[in-house]
């Protein structure tokens, strides 16, 4: 299992895309960073998109959690559901599942070590948001606990800590969309089709979680409380229940897709 | 030790959604050390056949082994066979030794046990095995696959099309090499449309068409059972009208100037000797045996 996971990751590193969606991942908030200090925005606090960048500009760590709510919206959604949609698709498109399958190594073996790489990807890109975040803060503005009129003051170990806590739930909170696109992967030959449906069903949920006649129903979503985060920063206090609410929420969704995608590829004809 | 079978399929279906059975009940068993030749025009059910074998398709129903274990997906027995299904395919942004080595790792395998000097040989790739796979030509693809197919000094190799995208020389290059491995004891299945390949290399062919099986034997057996005839005559539309109504003939087709004759009963006299009296001239008859006519008159006889 070891060895299959290992061929795995290093197929996976290898691999061009990997780069350049985490270059991505890397070049956006450097954009932000320079327009940021470029162009220092007013103080506004209509929502966390107008108060993340001026809280960035009084302490760089703020840009660390500035990186990871706007990339965090899409972006980064696109690149795990690109980590996840290809994992067995792209091998399938390529004719190469065949050639592994041909070998002694069962389907729950390969699934599984494709998983957990996939996962590791996945892992190291919610990394990079923040720790990328951090970094160009730091370079721009600086590392300062945070001491304005517009916020609570906070301790630079209290952002950092918070900021590890808000990239966990960020990463836990999309493992249905991970679990969608690996699901999808077992049953296409075409990667880029597995990846949109991952990114389709995050769209839809976005919508349908916008419709307020819906009532009750929307916090059934599987994003239903996916900003639930932003609050440890907004109020400056620790993970609230409606953080665990969304933890457990996705718990059954993550299952779901996991076991209908490891219950087709078991009896899936390899016919790519 | 000679006749143990090593490769067997049990009455192999598979049915897809759709209700088609691109293989109905086959049947077939390969000996240790031979070289068998799947043989079937196209859509006759040979990949879907040789992927049951191999673990890839799910039977509908039926089960094959192969050294004598009933092959699942993932069996421990695949260890022991090389297998090269379609056209040969790797991870294109990888080169092609790390796309081996990859390969034979992923198993727990240790590269430095595997045959690399007789892959990269069969492969004959030279630098190039440092390239990335997207840089190779079909053939260079080919080579490799057989190669990657042989990293494990399998006792079993199940290869589908072997010789697709190989210029002759490549071509020569294989069919010797399987004869080489066949007297090292390896036992091949391959599936083939190119009958004079086939009939150099393979000392046992199994015909399917239409998802059935049609004949199993030696290449001997069948172009014997199936005598035909080539004939020229200085009318072939009234030839062949005549010839198709003729007790013992049992296909007449149009090839080159003349007719290629199914014979079943008839004898090549009894043929000339009718057309001379039904007023036409015979310019030339040839006897034919070979493995395209007796495969073609096969798949007539079946589809009449």
């Amino acid at each position: 299992m070891l060895a299959l996971f290992r061929t795995e990751m290093v197929k996976q590193w290898r691999r061009p895309r990997t780069y350049v969606a985490l270059g991505l991942l890397v070049l956006i908030p450097l954009i932000f960073t320079i327009a940021l200090k470029s162009n220092p925005p007013q103080p506004r606090f209509a929502g966390a998109e107008d108060a993340y960048p001026f809280l960035a500009t009084k302490t760089g760590l703020y840009l660390g959690v500035a990186a990871l709510f706007f990339l965090s919206r899409f972006l980064l959604v696109v690149v795990l559901a690109v980590f996840a949609g290809d994992a067995i698709a792209s091998e399938a498109n390529w004719g190469n599942l065949r050639a592994i399958l041909v070998r002694p190594i069962s389907r729950r073996r390969l699934l599984t070590a494709k998983l957990a790489s996939a996962s590791v990807l996945a892992v190291v890109a919610a990394i990079i948001v923040p720790l990328n975040g951090l970094i160009l803060g730091g370079i721009a503005f600086g590392w300062h606990p945070l001491d304005t009129p517009f916020a609570p003051t906070q301790s630079v170990s209290h952002i950092l800590g918070s900021l590890a806590v808000a990239s966990a739930y960020v990463l836990w909170s999309l493992t249905p969309v991970i679990a969608f696109a690996f699901m999808a992967s077992t049953m296409t030959d075409t990667p880029a089709g597995a990846i949109f449906a991952a990114v389709g069903l995050y769209i839809v949920s976005q919508v349908l979680d916008g419709i307020n006649s819906l009532g009750s129903i929307r916090s059934a979503l599987p994003t239903h409380h996916f900003d639930a985060w932003t609050e440890l920063f907004i109020r400056g206090s620790g993970p609230t229940s409606e953080m665990a609410h969304g933890a457990l929420l996705v718990i059954p969704y993550t299952v779901v897709f996991l076991a209908i995608g490891w219950w087709w590829f078991g009896r899936k004809d390899i016919l790519s | 030790m000679v006749d143990e079978v090593v490769i067997e399929s049990l009455a192999l279906t598979k049915a897809f959604r759709a209700g088609v059975r691109a293989v109905d009940g086959v049947e077939f068993a390969v000996q240790r050390g031979s070289v068998c030749g799947l043989l079937g025009p196209n859509g006759a059910g040979k990949t879907t056949t040789l992927r049951m074998l191999v673990g890839l398709v799910r039977p509908t129903s039926g089960t094959s082994q192969i050294l004598g274990v009933t092959i699942e997906p993932g069996s421990a027995v695949l260890a022991r066979v090389g297998t090269m299904i379609e056209h040969a395919a790797f991870a294109p942004y990888l080169p092609g030794l790390l796309n081996l080595r990859l390969y034979w790792e992923s198993a727990g395998g240790d590269f430095a046990h595997a045959n690399l000097d007789r892959a990269l040989g069969i492969a004959g790739l030279d630098d190039a095995v440092h390239r990335k796979v997207k840089t190779y030509s079909q053939g260079m693809k080919q080579r490799l696959g057989i190669a990657r197919a042989l990293l494990g000094d399998p006792e079993v190799l199940v290869l589908d099309e072997p010789t697709n995208g190989l210029d002759p020389g490549e071509m020569r290059e294989v069919r010797a090499l399987l004869q080489r491995v066949s007297d090292e004891g390896v036992t091949v299945l391959l599936s083939s449309h190119l009958l004079g390949e086939v009939e150099q290399v393979c000392d046992q062919i199994v015909v399917m068409d239409r998802g059935r099986l049609i004949r199993t034997g030696t290449v001997s057996e069948l172009t014997m059972a199936s005598a035909s005839a080539y004939v020229e005559v200085d009318d072939v539309a009234r030839a062949t009208t005549f010839l198709q109504g003729l007790p013992g003939v049992t296909g007449v087709r149009a090839e080159g100037p003349g007719l290629a004759v199914e014979l079943d009963g008839a004898t090549r006299a009894h043929l000339v000797r009718s057309l001379v009296e039904h007023g036409l001239e015979v310019d030339t008859v040839t006897s034919r045996h070979r493995l395209e006519d007796a495969f073609l008159g096969l798949l007539e006889g079946e589809s009449s």
